[in-house]
C-alpha cells in the first residue's frame, strides 16, 4: 500500500478512474480540482472580468473615444481613475479595453486548443508513423522563439485583430498537443478502452465518448493557461506598435501611457490601471490552470519531505 | 527468544491520516509486538490493512498529514519521545529498511555504490576508499559482482536492484531490518533467491527481521513468528508453525487457503468481500462481514486478543468460551 | 558508445532544425503581401532606388533561385544589407548585440538564482505560509507584462534610488575631465541595473514555479524516503536528492524559455531606450527594414537552437538514463 492513504480525491480524479465502462460524462466538474480555493478565487476573478467585458457598453461612465476631461487629469469623483493623454476617461477605457483583451485571449486560446487538441488526439490515438511525424513537427515549432515570430508575422502581415489571434493560436498549440497526446496514450492503454474496442465501437465514438471526457480536465486547465499567455502576448505585440490601431485594448492603454509620456507627466493612474487589469486576469488564469493541473497530477500528492513532522497523540482511551 | 531483552518493542501503536473535510483515516489501530535479537517476524495482510504504514511509523517516516500514538522502543529508547534529532543517528545504523519496489528506492541519477556509501559516511562507519570496498563486499554478499558497483540503478534488473537494496540496508550493520514486500515485483525464481538471501543473512549476521508481505506461504518459509493484520489491527500472532497448522482466526485460515495468482505477483487474494473503510469507526469485529463463521456477537462486540497457546494469540470471539456459550 | 549515439542524434536534430528555421525565415519574408522593398519607409527610398534594391536582393528571380541565393549568402556569413543604411546587416547588429549580452546575462542569472531559491524553499516548506508567500509573489511577477513592470520601475523606483532610466552611458561622462576606467564601468553598470532588474523580476516567477513543481515531484519519489530512512538531514536531502533530480526538467524549461528571455529583453530595452538588439528590432519594425528584421529573427532562432542543444548535451552529464532511452 501507499505511504499515504488514498484520499477521497483519489477516486474522482481523472488519473484513477476505475475500469468501468459506465462513466458519468462530466464527472470531473465535481472533482476536487475544481473545488480548490485557488481555483475558486481565480474563477471568480475571471468571471468578474468576463461580466465587465460583456456589459462593457452599459458600464462605461463616459464614451472612451471622446475627450471628457483635461489631459492627464488625476483621479477625482468625476473621473474615478483620472484621464489619459487625450483626456478620455480612464475607467471607461479600461472597461472598453477588457472586451478586446478577453476576446483576443479566449479566441487565441481556442485556436491553440483546436490545433493542439487535434494534433495530440491524432498522434496519441493512431501512434506509429502519424505520431512520429506530428511530434517531429511539434519539436520544431517548440524551438522557434514565440514572441519574435509573432513580431515578424504581425509586422509582415498587418495589424489586424484576427491576425494577432491566429498568430498567437498558431504558435502556442505545442504544449496542448503534447499534453493531449500523453493523456490519450495512457487512456488508450487502460483496459476499458480495449474492452470497448473489442465490443466493436468505432474510432470516432471511442474518441468522443471515452477519450475526450478523460482528457477534458487537463485540456481545460491548459486552455485557461493559454488565455493568460494570449492576453500577455497581445499586450506585448501592441506595445511594440503592432496592435490593431482602431481598437482599445489593455495592451494599447499601456502603450499609450508609454508613448504619451505618462511617466514625465506624473500620471501614475494612466500607467498603473491597465497593467493591474492585465496582471489580475493573467494571475486568475494562472491560478485556475495551475491549481487544476496540480490537483490532476498524481505525482504531487505524495510528499516525503517536510519541515513538519507527523504529530504525536495520546493513546485513545476507548481501545482495550 | 534468545534470553536478552527485546530489541524492538512496539506498544499500542496507532496511526491516523488526515483526510479532506476534517475526516480521519485510522490506518493502524493499536498494534503491539516485541522483536528479539535474531528473530524473524512476518507481518501479513491484504493491501491496505496498514502494514506498510505500521513499518513507516516504526521508522518514524510518516508524512506530516499523519498523527501517531503509542510507543516504539529501540533498545529501550522511546523513538517518539526522543525527538527527530536524537532518532536520526540511529536510523540505518540500528534499524534499516528495504523498501517496497526497490525500483524507486534508488536515486536514478546516482551510482549504486555512491548510494550504499552515503549512509556509511554519514554515520561514520567507513569513509572514502574503505567505504567503497565495503560497499563492494556487501554487493558480493548479496550475489552481485563488485565490479558492477559503479553502475546506475536503471542498468540493473529488478532482481539485482532488490538485492542491491538489501546490500544498501546492510551498509551500517543494523540490528533490525524491516523489509517491506521485498519480493513483490520479482518473478518466482528470483523471489525464492531473495528470500533465501534474507534468511541466510539474518542467520549469519544475527539480524532481526520484520518481513512485510501479503503472502503467507512466504512467511511460513522465512519467519519464526508471524502477525496477521486486518483493518489496522493484529488479529492473530504466534509461531509460524502454529499459525500454519492451527490457525485460530478465520481470516488467517482463509489467507492460507487463498491461492496467490499464477505468477506469484500482485495482491490477489480470493477472499470474498472487501476490507472495511477505515475512515469511519468499525463496530464489532472488522472481519465479521466477510467471515464465514461469524455469529451473534461479531457485528457488535469488538473482540479482544485472547491467548490460545503459548505465544499464540487471536482476536476472535470463537476462542472466547463466554461468548460462545452466551449465544 | 551509446552516449556518442545520443550526442550525434541531438546534433543532427539541431542541424535539421537550423535548416527548418532558415527555410521558415525565407518563406515568411517572401510571403509578405507585395514584396519586401515596396513597404520600405525612408526618405531616400525613391522608385529608382527600390528597383535597384529589388535586383540586388534577387527578387526578380524565381523563388527556388532566390532560396539558394539566400542559403548561399548565409553560408558565407552574408545576411544581406540594411535597406536603410545599406550597410551589411551583421556589422550593423554587432554593437547592439554586444550591448545586449551583459544586460540580459545579468538579468537572467538574477532570475534563475532567485527563481531556484524561491522554488526550492517553497517546495520544501510545502503548504506553509512561506510557501504561499513565495508562490503568490512569484505568480504576481509572472503575471505582470514586462513592459508594464518596466514603466513602474521608471516611475516609482528609479527616482527613489537614483538610477538612470534611459541609455547606456552618461553623455556628460568624460566630457570635461578624463573619466577613469572604473568610473566608466560603474556608469555602465548603473545604466544596466534597472533593465536587468526588470528583466530578472519578470522572468524569475516562471522559474520559481517550474522549480517548485519539479521539486514537489521529486520530493514525492521513494528515494527521498530512502534518504530520510538513512538518517540524512532535511537540507542535504533537499539539495543532493531533491534539487539534483529536479534540475533535469528545470534545465529543459530554462533552455526553452530563451525565447521569453529574448522577448523580455526587447521590450525592456524599448522602455529604457537601451541601445541593444531589442531597440534595433523596434527601429527595424518602424522602418520596415526587412533584412535587419530577418537577420535578427534568424539569429534569435539560432541561439534558441544552440541553447537547446547545450541543454540536451548537459543531460548526458546529469541523467545517466537519457543515453539508454
Amino acid at each position: 500500500m501507499n505511504p499515504t492513504p488514498p484520499t477521497a480525491s483519489h477516486q474522482d480524479a481523472a488519473v484513477a478512474i476505475p475500469a468501468t465502462v459506465t462513466q458519468p460524462r462530466f464527472r470531473f466538474l465535481r472533482s476536487p480540482a475544481i473545488r480548490r480555493p485557488a481555483t475558486v478565487i481565480g474563477l471568480a476573478m475571471l468571471l468578474f472580468f468576463v461580466l465587465v467585458a460583456i456589459f462593457a457598453s452599459r458600464l462605461e461612465p463616459f464614451n472612451p473615444n471622446v475627450k471628457s476631461g483635461a489631459i492627464y487629469a488625476p483621479p477625482s469623483s468625476h473621473h474615478l481613475l483620472g484621464t489619459d493623454d487625450a483626456g478620455a476617461d480612464m475607467l471607461s477605457l479600461l472597461i472598453a479595453g477588457s472586451r478586446v483583451s478577453l476576446i483576443v485571449g479566449f479566441a487565441a486560446a481556442l485556436v491553440a486548443i483546436l490545433i493542439g487538441g487535434a494534433v495530440g488526439l491524432l498522434s496519441g490515438f493512431f501512434g506509429g508513423r502519424i505520431d512520429s511525424i506530428l511530434m517531429r513537427i511539434t519539436d520544431y515549432v517548440l524551438v522557434i522563439p514565440d514572441i519574435p515570430l509573432m513580431i515578424i508575422v504581425a509586422a509582415l502581415f498587418g495589424r489586424h485583430l484576427l491576425n494577432i489571434i491566429i498568430i498567437i493560436g498558431a504558435i502556442y498549440w505545442t504544449s496542448t498537443a503534447r499534453l493531449v497526446r500523453a493523456q490519450v496514450k495512457s487512456v488508450r492503454e487502460r483496459t476499458y478502452v480495449k474492452r470497448v474496442r473489442a465490443v466493436g465501437a468505432g474510432n470516432s465514438r471511442l474518441i468522443g465518448r471515452h477519450i475526450l471526457p478523460q482528457v477534458a480536465p487537463l485540456l481545460i486547465a491548459n486552455t485557461v493557461l493559454m488565455v493568460a499567455v494570449a492576453i500577455f502576448a497581445e499586450t506585448y505585440i501592441t506595445f511594440l506598435g503592432l496592435g490593431d490601431p482602431s481598437l482599445i485594448s489593455w495592451g494599447k492603454l499601456i502603450e499609450n501611457s508609454f508613448r504619451g509620456d505618462a511617466t514625465l507627466n506624473g500620471a501614475w493612474w494612466a500607467i498603473v490601471a491597465p497593467g493591474v487589469c492585465v496582471t489580475l486576469v493573467v494571475l486568475a488564469c494562472t491560478m485556475v490552470g495551475q491549481s487544476m493541473e496540480d490537483a490532476l497530477n498524481p505525482r504531487l500528492r505524495v510528499g516525503h519531505l517536510s519541515v513538519r513532522r507527523f504529530r504525536l497523540r495520546s493513546i485513545p482511551a476507548d481501545v482495550e | 527468544m534468545n534470553g536478552s531483552g527485546p530489541l524492538l518493542e512496539v506498544q499500542g501503536l496507532h496511526v491516523w491520516f488526515d483526510l479532506a473535510g476534517g475526516r480521519e483515516l485510522h490506518a493502524v489501530q493499536g498494534i503491539d509486538f516485541d522483536l528479539g535479537p535474531g528473530e524473524r517476524m512476518g507481518l501479513v495482510g491484504e493491501s491496505g490493512c496498514g502494514k506498510t504504514t505500521a513499518i513507516l511509523a516504526i521508522m518514524g517516516l510518516l508524512p506530516p498529514s499523519a498523527s501517531a500514538a503509542g510507543h516504539v522502543l529501540l533498545n529501550g529508547m522511546d523513538m517518539y519521545e526522543a525527538g527527530e534529532d536524537s532518532v536520526r543517528p540511529h536510523r540505518w545504523r540500528d534499524i534499516a529498511m528495504v523498501f517496497q519496489g526497490a525500483m524507486n528506492a534508488f536515486n536514478p541519477v546516482r551510482r549504486i555504490v555512491d548510494q550504499i556509501v552515503e549512509p556509511m559516511e554519514l554515520h561514520e562507519i567507513a569513509e572514502g576508499r574503505a567505504a567503497r570496498v565495503r560497499a563492494g563486499d556487501l554487493l558480493e554478499l548479496v550475489g552481485i559482482s563488485a565490479r558492477q558497483a559503479s553502475r546506475y540503478p536503471h542498468e540493473f534488473s529488478g532482481g539485482m536492484r532488490q538485492r542491491a537494496a538489501i546490500a544498501m540496508a546492510l551498509a551500517c550493520g543494523p540490528k533490525v531490518l524491516l523489509a517491506d514486500e521485498p519480493t513483490t515485483a520479482l518473478d518466482v525464481m528470483i523471489q525464492a533467491q531473495v528470500l533465501e538471501l534474507l534468511t541466510g543473512l539474518t542467520r549469519e549476521l544475527g539480524l532481526s527481521l520484520i518481513l512485510v508481505t501479503h503472502d503467507l506461504p512466504i512467511v511460513a518459509q522465512t519467519c519464526d513468528r508471524a502477525a496477521v493484520m486486518y483493518a489496522g489491527k493484529i488479529v492473530e500472532s504466534g509461531p509460524t508453525e502454529d499459525l500454519f497448522h492451527t490457525p485460530r482466526h478465520p481470516y488467517t485460515r482463509l489467507l492460507f487457503s487463498a491461492t496467490p495468482d499464477l505468477y506469484g505477483r500482485g495482491e490477489v487474494i480470493s477472499i470474498p468481500g472487501t476490507p472495511p473503510r477505515l475512515d469511519r469507526e468499525v463496530l464489532g469485529c472488522a472481519f465479521a462481514p466477510r467471515c464465514d463463521m461469524a455469529f451473534e456477537p461479531c457485528p457488535s462486540v469488538v473482540p479482544r486478543t485472547l491467548p490460545v497457546a503459548p505465544g499464540h494469540g487471536a482476536r476472535c470471539h470463537l476462542n472466547d468460551p463466554a461468548m460462545r456459550s452466551a449465544s | 558508445m551509446r552516449s556518442a549515439d545520443y550526442v550525434i542524434k541531438r546534433v543532427l536534430f539541431a542541424v535539421v532544425t537550423v535548416f527548418v528555421a532558415v527555410t521558415l525565415n525565407f518563406v515568411l519574408f517572401r510571403a509578405v503581401p507585395g514584396d519586401a522593398v515596396s513597404a520600405l519607409r525612408c526618405r531616400a527610398c525613391t522608385q529608382q532606388f527600390k528597383e535597384a534594391e529589388r535586383r540586388e536582393l534577387g527578387l526578380d528571380k524565381p523563388l527556388v533561385a532566390q532560396y539558394w541565393l539566400y542559403v548561399e549568402g548565409l553560408l558565407h556569413g552574408n545576411m544581406g544589407s540594411s535597406l536603410r543604411t545599406e550597410q551589411p546587416v551583421l556589422g550593423e547588429l554587432w554593437v547592439p548585440i554586444a550591448n545586449t549580452m551583459p544586460m540580459v546575462i545579468l538579468g537572467t542569472l538574477f532570475s534563475i538564482v532567485i527563481g531556484i531559491l524561491v522554488g526550492v524553499t517553497s517546495a520544501w516548506r510545502r503548504d506553509t505560509l512561506l510557501d504561499k508567500t513565495g508562490l503568490y509573489t512569484a505568480l504576481g511577477f509572472y503575471s505582470m507584462p514586462t513592459q508594464w513592470l518596466g514603466l513602474l520601475m521608471v516611475f516609482f523606483v528609479a527616482g527613489a534610488i537614483h538610477l538612470p532610466t534611459s541609455g547606456i552611458r552618461d553623455p556628460t561622462l568624460g566630457l570635461l575631465t578624463h573619466a577613469s576606467t572604473w568610473a566608466v564601468i560603474v556608469d555602465r553598470l548603473r545604466h544596466m541595473a534597472l533593465p536587468s532588474i526588470t528583466l530578472g523580476l519578470s522572468l524569475y516567477g516562471e522559474y520559481a514555479l517550474i522549480t517548485r513543481s519539479a521539486m514537489l515531484e521529486t520530493l514525492g519519489e521513494d528515494y527521498v524516503l530512502t534518504a530520510r530512512a538513512k538518517g540524512l538531514r532535511n537540507l542535504p536531502i533537499v539539495w543532493a536528492h531533491g534539487f539534483r533530480n529536479a534540475l533535469l526538467p528545470i534545465i529543459t524549461l530554462v533552455a526553452l524559455s530563451l525565447g521569453t528571455i529574448i522577448a523580455g529583453a526587447i521590450t525592456v530595452e524599448y522602455v529604457f531606450s537601451y541601445p541593444g538588439i531589442g531597440l534595433a528590432t523596434v527601429e527595424a519594425i518602424d522602418q520596415r527594414d526587412w533584412p535587419v528584421l530577418q537577420a535578427i529573427f534568424l539569429l534569435l532562432t539560432l541561439s534558441v537552437i544552440v541553447f537547446n542543444l547545450v541543454a540536451d548535451l548537459l543531460y548526458v552529464k546529469l541523467d545517466p538514463r537519457v543515453v539508454d532511452q
